[in-house]
């Protein structure tokens, strides 16, 4: 495609957005097992905070590597981070047992990235100097992402924990069934589409002149609240109802906070906006 | 970012110490298979042949993008990741529900899985061509053969000024189809082939009968299929750079690539994909 995309300078680095990040999804991510230590179900909300932790970073990263122009548009790029984040993932989520989860994601993440970097760059001759470093951080963000959403709708993320739900007949009998499970009933499949979307939407909408850093990244934290929200909405089949509410408000609260802000943004950025007023005539052009 | 708006090159010909460097890959991924999961080593290897044809056929695929929903090139107005992603899903829906019957063997499997992915690119053509000609009134017309190779219709007479072609020759059309049988039967491959490995380790795993745990192998496979079908139509993306008319544009040449580069990213993510039973 020909479209020039163009993008922001300035701003904070993208070195210290990676960081605070990778730091802050992590952190989060390894909150949720308060799940386990408590015996409750009311910290899942963390996962969302992680999510969207690192889909703002990821908004980041999307934004240096697709304004070297790599042909396939933006959208490609968030695929490319689920598709290879997923693999990541499900594997780390064997590693439950030894609270390796969050941390397994990160290395596995890293390698399927790397390798998909390097084959990229090397192998289809792409030459973009970011190139390996970039696919390598989206396929970390995709694994946390998904890491995070199905913290939310399940609790936690152990392998054996999603696979198995059991089920109690009139509270007396007691039944195990994989297919009404988070894997079993695929809803991987409805996060991935949810993260995807949320990490490929906002430097696509806000790209092109005038773009600013702050406006791409609040899009970014209410494209993940509103994962969120879905989400929370989906954890009532498996979580507590209780602990479900905690999600659902925590989502709907930072959903309407980074709304009003990236409306707020959008009007100072804009020329003239209509908000029962006419549109101001351009000044000085002819 | 200093390198704004630099677009990049896309080199021509094979990297050599790359490509080296992939096959070794593909034969580390292989030997740490046969030593942690050997039951599995086929299952990989099906994964890699799955992979390089979802690559391969990626290329036969006309994308137009961006400048094609202007009529200012010829293909289908949308991104590669997009259109193959269409085209394999699609593929995989006819291919798993032949494998949720016992009495088809893999050839039906995957065959159905390839008919999945071409129907799913033929209506789509026809469509862009209804759209193309009966609502924005431009006629089909490729912009880098001054012939159809394959109906030998001449194609410059109907070539708008400025433009690099415009609508979905038959060529592409063809292309298209091919393409989604390609990537069907590839995504497919990939699917039953996880399928397999998953129905056959999971219930030692979780103690329970082939019955009850299905409906997590073939979420397993199916969620695996589809990350990996991503992974390798975005990888083709990125050989392509953009835009192809179909078999006839020049850029298929740059297939080989591709096809080392798609099978090396499917033997890492297959690797992935069947350590997670035997971790």
């Amino acid at each position: 495609m020909t479209v020039q995309i163009t993008a922001s300078t300035g701003g904070i680095p993208h070195d210290k957005l990676m960081a605070a990040g990778l730091v802050g999804s992590v952190i989060c991510l390894y909150l949720t097992y308060l799940n386990s230590a408590t015996g409750t179900e009311v910290f899942s909300f963390f996962g969302g905070l992680a999510a969207v932790f690192a889909l703002v970073w990821g908004t980041s990263t999307i934004k240096h590597l697709c304004s070297y122009g790599i042909g396939t548009g933006v959208p490609s790029a968030g695929m490319i981070a689920f598709g290879s984040g997923v693999i990541a993932m499900l594997l780390a989520t064997q590693f439950n047992s030894m609270y390796l989860t969050p941390i397994m994601a990160v290395v596995f993440g890293a390698i399927v990235g790397g390798a998909c970097g390097f084959l990229a760059n090397n192998v289809m001759r792409m030459n973009i100097p970011v190139m390996v470093r970039s696919l390598t951080e989206m396929a970390i963000i995709g694994a946390i992402v998904l890491l995070g959403l199905t913290a939310v709708m399940a609790g936690g993320f152990g392998f054996d924990a999603l696979s198995v739900k059991t089920i109690s007949i009139m509270g007396i009998l007691s039944t195990t069934s994989f297919g009404a499970s988070l894997l079993g009933g695929c809803l991987i499949a409805v996060s991935f589409m949810l993260g995807g979307i949320a990490l490929q939407h906002p430097f696509n909408a806000c790209l092109g002149p005038g773009e600013k850093q702050d406006r791409t990244l609040t899009l970014a934290a209410e494209c993940g609240f509103l994962s969120m929200i879905v989400v929370a909405v989906i954890s009532f089949a498996f979580v507590a109802s209780f602990a479900a509410i905690i999600s659902l408000v925590v989502a709907i609260a930072g959903w309407y906070y980074t709304f009003v802000k990236y409306i707020e943004y959008s009007k100072r950025d804009a020329y003239a906006w209509l908000d029962a007023k006419p549109i101001l005539e351009p000044k000085g052009e002819d | 970012m200093s390198a704004l708006g630099a677009a990049s090159g896309g080199g021509e010909g094979i990297n050599p110490t790359a490509s080296i460097i992939g096959i070794v890959i593909i034969i580390a991924a292989l030997a740490i298979t046969a030593v942690m999961a050997a039951p599995a080593l086929a299952a990989v290897i099906g994964v890699i042949i799955g992979g390089a044809l979802i690559g391969f056929g990626v290329h036969f695929v006309p994308v137009g993008g961006a400048p094609a929903a202007m009529g200012q090139s010829p293909g289908i107005a949308t991104g590669v990741a997009m259109l193959a992603a269409g085209a394999g899903l699609a593929g995989l829906f006819g291919g798993a529900w032949a494998a949720a019957n016992p009495a088809f063997g893999i050839a039906i499997v995957i065959a159905a899985g390839a008919v999945g992915g071409g129907l799913m690119m033929a209506i789509t053509c026809l469509m862009v061509n209804i759209v193309y000609i009966f609502g924005m009134g431009i006629p089909a017309a490729s912009g880098k053969v001054a012939k159809d190779p394959i109906t030998g219709d001449s194609q410059a007479e109907y070539k708008s000024q400025g433009t690099e072609g415009h609508g979905l020759p038959f060529v592409s059309y063809v292309g298209g189809v091919i393409g989604g049988l390609l990537g069907g039967a590839g995504g497919t491959l990939i699917y039953y082939e996880l399928l397999q490995v998953y129905s056959a380790m999971l219930p030692a795993m979780f103690n329970a009968s082939a019955e009850e745990i299905l409906p997590i192998a073939v979420s397993l496979a199916g969620i695996f299929a589809v990350g990996m079908f991503l992974v390798n139509a975005v990888l083709a993306a990125y050989n392509i750079t953009g835009t192809i008319e179909g078999p006839h544009d020049p850029k298929f040449k740059r297939f080989p690539r591709a096809v080392i580069g798609c099978a090396v990213a499917s033997a890492v993510c297959g690797l992935f994909a069947v350590l997670i039973v035997v971790v």
